[in-house]
């Protein structure tokens, strides 16, 4: 089984790896570089527990080898939480009981935090479908959808518009 | 100053937030041995033989089990009823003796047969290729109603027969009842196999620690003590040679409140390899071998006045258990007792039986009997209500105990022997409040707003006994720097023990919640406990932290009383320690500390760390009622969830905001389970439900706001006046969402009698219904 090189940045650092070609963006992420904030609750691509920013794009890193990420910007939890870009909606998410055990709760922030880069006012209708690839077992997502819309509208008030990196990654080509 | 009735932010949260949560997969480290476990692909063989050798022998595998290697180690049962339950309600039960690796045959597709120690799982999943089993298929029993039959291939060769469990208890007069009916309905209802699916499915690490001779266990479990109990007697090894402890846990909701072969074999591969050996269940596996849950068939008769009182009602059901359940008498007892129901019912017949069959093991997942016991009875209610013309509220309002009733005994012991008294306030004003909650006005206007979708109303009640024992235990420190420490036997999935049971300790210490810190799960931390499931952790957990800390407390006092020379009833408390009355002199914690560490003066007394253990004098009973507002697509029959609220009775809330995310939760999986959660198989055995593509979860757009009305009512079955709320958000659900679905296709009969309401049952039952709009042209 062949051993491929992969060079990235993680959460805003520069990594370079060789890793044997099947392993799992998850698995590298988790074992190799120890970010165990990114979960596994279905490693088919179904439950979004393993989001991660690529380009300012939120993907499954349980779908993607870690080949694939080479030459990328990836963010996990630790760097979004580490860098304070997302203070306001965990400190939200806390106040509206956005979480029990936890285990979605990086997957849940890492799309909002998609989400709210684009800037804008959301409607409830629209957060709750930017959240529905994401799966919490524990919550009835309440808590979570009025967090992220709170969060959206503070920064809308506060004139916040698109953040360059992040929601404007999406027109950017991958990788 | 009080901390019990704030909705304090949880202790918990900072580090789920920042993605520091510890959970089982977290903990492995450079020389964890990985394990891998080779699954029955068949629903029922014998097997000759399991060839290991040339997975053995594949570089970076250390070791092969079989459950030779285990000494044919069995899972013990995890509860049986009290004696004087088991007579009264002629129940008996069978113990299956589950392997912890199949010996000689196989009984579900996914029962472990083999475990594979690698240096990676990758290298275990590919070793698990390499071994063959010898199978010779036997015929599958899939049927419960026919597994009980005289012909059918009994699953468990030491059992005559493949019954699990029966039950049957009755009071009143149910054939005057029915004689003198002015309406009876007879319908049988079912309630689909479905269960807790935890986002973080199941995961165990083991470690031996070569210095003390004892084994460390790390799992993914609502009952630690359960497992170190089970881990021994499977083992023959002394319990005080076993630690079980659990990390952060993703979730449980019953799933995990069971023990497995798997937290059994782990541990013995641990000790037999002298190494730290991990297993991580994927989510293929968690679908087919974590266990399920519900999956009963109920035939209910009930018997209605002309105003729609209740005359009699009886209910005979079937609980299929798959190859086994060591719940078995819970599932089975609770489902009986919750029958009765929030409701006066003069006559009372209920008879239950449980069915092994060829499919995987189930446990009790949240509501565990109740669910079904109140399907059963509210679609049965419904079902009267049409056949009188009363609308669902008012066939309930008639029916419902209220406080002229309240307390209200009900001829029949619950399953800790204590004859039943609901201890409840007033039910029937808890149902005028949940339907405050989606007032008349509203459901109009979605009708408008909604011209596409048919949309409907449903109303259910329940009453669930919640706080059940037999015990749960606690402890209380002061920490060397005059802070406090708690502990208990209930671990936490997600419930926020860290929280509120260092608000329950704050309260009753009189300190300052910050300074008090809990963890839970720990069978080193204290020595006994029983878990967390049944909406039991608040009232015994708490109240077990409640009494330690009220011991410690009083220990305290005495201490400082004796380091100022003055009797202890002349010292106050007051949140940094004690004041002497009317001075200014203090012993404050952090003094008590220093003097109790070496050198100083109360250096020979024994630490402050006060143990406890709760046991309560019956259960605590929790009544509520669920509206639902449903919108059916009657081109696609899908069913829209557009409203929800739930009322319910509850004793003091610890953490307001714990208590409503408890309701919101269940809701959510109440929802699932109603209209899309499903564990099938095929014809053959084959489970064709083995990812989240065909076992659906709710998401974001299934699951609305819900509105929760909270209705205070004393308890003095604890000192905490607390009652259990972890599954009410839960039980109600099917049958308000069932009514809704009614409500919306105008149908007749008995409308809806199984779940998940799936599109196509919906689209069946539509059929029957003449279309609403001929009706209203006419
Ligand atoms: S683990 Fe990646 S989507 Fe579920
Ligand atoms: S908080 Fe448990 S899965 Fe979302």
């Amino acid at each position: 089984m062949s051993d491929v090189r992969v060079a990235l940045r993680v959460n805003g650092r520069a990594v370079e790896a060789t890793v044997p070609a099947r392993l799992g963006l998850a698995d590298f992420l988790r074992d190799r570089l120890g970010l165990t904030g990114t979960h596994l609750g279905c490693e088919h691509g179904v439950c979004g527990a393993c989001t991660v920013l690529l380009d300012g794009i939120a993907v499954r890193a349980c779908l993607m080898f870690a080949a694939q990420a080479e030459g990328g910007d990836l963010w996990t939890i630790e760097g979004l939480h580490a860098d304070g870009r997302i203070a306001d909606l965990q400190e939200a998410m806390a106040r509206h009981h956005g979480l029990q055990c936890g285990f979605c709760t990086p997957g849940f922030l890492v799309t909002a935090a998609e989400l709210l880069a684009e800037g804008g006012r959301p409607s409830e209708q629209e957060v709750r479908e930017a959240l529905s690839g994401n799966v919490c077992r524990c919550t009835g997502y309440q808590g979570i959808v009025s967090a992220v819309l709170e969060t959206a509208r503070h920064r809308a008030d506060r004139g916040d518009g698109p953040r360059d990196g992040e929601g404007a990654g999406r027109s950017l080509p991958a990788g | 100053m009080t901390a019990v009735g704030t909705p304090l932010p949880r202790r918990e949260d900072a580090r789920m937030l920042a993605g520091r949560g510890v959970f089982l997969a977290d903990l492995a480290g450079p020389g964890t041995l990985h394990a891998a476990f080779l699954r029955s692909t068949r629903p029922h063989a014998l097997i000759h033989g399991v060839e290991t050798a040339a997975a053995a022998e594949l570089p970076g595998v250390t070791a092969v089990l079989t459950a030779a290697d285990l000494g044919a180690a069995t899972v013990p049962l995890l509860t049986r009823p009290d004696e004087r339950f088991v007579e009264a309600a002629a129940f008996a039960m069978r113990d299956p003796r589950l392997p912890c690796l199949a010996t000689g045959r196989v009984r579900y597709v996914g029962e472990p047969i083999a475990l594979v120690l690698a240096e990676s799982r990758h290298v275990a999943e590919d070793a698990l290729e390499l071994i063959e089993v010898a199978y010779t298929d036997l015929e599958p029993v899939l049927d419960p109603a026919l597994a009980l039959g005289d012909d059918a291939p009994v699953l468990h060769p030491h059992l005559e027969d493949n019954l699990a469990a029966r039950i049957a208890c009755a009071f009143g007069d149910v054939a005057a009842g029915h004689a003198a009916a002015a309406v009876t309905v007879e319908e049988t209802y079912r309630m689909g196999r479905h269960g807790g699916v935890p986002l973080e499915c199941r995961g165990v690490m083991a470690r031996p620690d070569r210095r003390t001779g004892r084994l460390e266990v790390w799992t993914s479990s609502q009952i630690p003590h359960q497992v170190r109990t089970a881990i021994c007697a499977a083992t023959g090894w002394p319990e005080d040679r076993v630690r079980v402890a659990v990390p952060d846990v993703g979730g449980g909701f019953g799933t995990k409140a069971n023990v497995y072969g798997e937290e059994i074999a782990v541990a013995i591969a641990a000790e037999r390899t002298g190494r730290e050996v991990v297993w991580v269940e994927d989510r293929a596996e968690h679908l087919v071998a974590a266990a399920h849950g519900r999956d009963q068939v109920h035939r209910a008769r009930l018997s209605v006045d002309a105003e729609g009182r209740i005359l009699a009602w009886e209910d005979e059901f079937l609980v299929d258990v798959g190859a086994g359940s060591l719940w078995v008498a819970g599932i089975v007892a609770n489902t009986a007792i919750h029958l009765a129901g929030p409701y006066r019912i003069p006559a009372f017949h209920v008879r239950g039986r449980a069915a092994f069959t060829n499919k995987t093991l189930v446990a009790q997942y949240r509501g565990a009997g109740r669910p079904e016991a109140c399907f059963a009875l509210e679609r049965s209610l419904d079902h009267a209500a049409r056949r009188l013309g009363l609308s669902p509220a008012k066939i309930r309002r008639r029916n419902l105990l209220t406080g002229d009733d309240l307390p209200y005994p009900v001829p029949l012991p619950y399953r800790d022997g204590v004859p039943i008294s609901y201890d409840g306030a007033d039910f029937a004003a808890c149902l005028e409040d949940c339907l405050r909650l989606v007032p008349e006005a509203e459901v109009r206007r979605l009708r408008a707003e909604h011209p596409e979708l048919a949309i409907g109303v449903g109303v259910a009640c329940y009453v669930e006994a919640t706080g059940r024992g037999p015990y749960e235990s606690g402890r209380v420190g002061l920490t060397t720097s005059g802070d406090f420490a708690v502990a208990t036997g209930a671990a936490a999935a997600g419930q926020g023990h860290e929280t509120t049971l260092a608000q329950v300790a704050a309260d009753a210490l009189g300190v300052d919640v910050c300074r008090v810190r809990a963890c839970g799960g720990d069978t080193d931390a204290v020595p006994y406990g029983v878990g967390t499931f049944a909406s039991r952790s608040a009232v015994l957990a708490g109240s077990a932290v409640h009494e330690a800390a009220g011991r410690l407390r009083a220990r305290a006092r005495a201490l400082a009383a004796r380091l100022l020379d003055v009797p202890a009833e002349k010292l106050e408390t007051e949140p940094d320690g004690f004041v002497l009355a009317g001075t200014g002199t203090r012993v404050s914690w952090r003094d008590l500390a220093a003097e109790l560490a070496p050198g100083g003066r109360l250096e020979l007394e024994p630490a402050l760390d006060e143990p406890a253990l709760f046991r309560p004098p019956t259960v605590t009973w929790t009544m509520g009622a669920h509206v639902a507002v449903a919108g059916v697509d009657p081109e696609t029959g899908l069913v829209r969830v557009l409203r929800y609220g739930v009322a319910h009775e509850g004793g003091v809330e610890i953490n307001p905001m714990i208590v409503d995310g408890q309701i919101k939760g269940g809701v959510a999986q109440g929802i699932g389970g109603a209209l899309l959660e499903e564990y099938t198989y095929s014809d053959t055995g084959q489970p064709t439900s083995g990812t989240f593509a065909d076992y659906l979860l709710p998401g974001t757009c299934e699951v609305p706001a819900v509105a929760v009305r909270h209705r205070h009512a004393d308890t003095d079955r604890n000192p905490l006046n607390v009652r259990g709320v972890g599954e009410s958000g839960t039980i109600a659900a099917y049958p308000a969402l069932a009514q809704a679905v009614d409500d919306a296709l105008g149908a007749g009969g008995p409308g809806v009698t199984a779940t998940p309401i799936t599109p196509s049952r919906v689209l069946a039952l539509a059929e029957d219904v003449p279309a609403r709009d001929a009706e209203a042209a006419a």
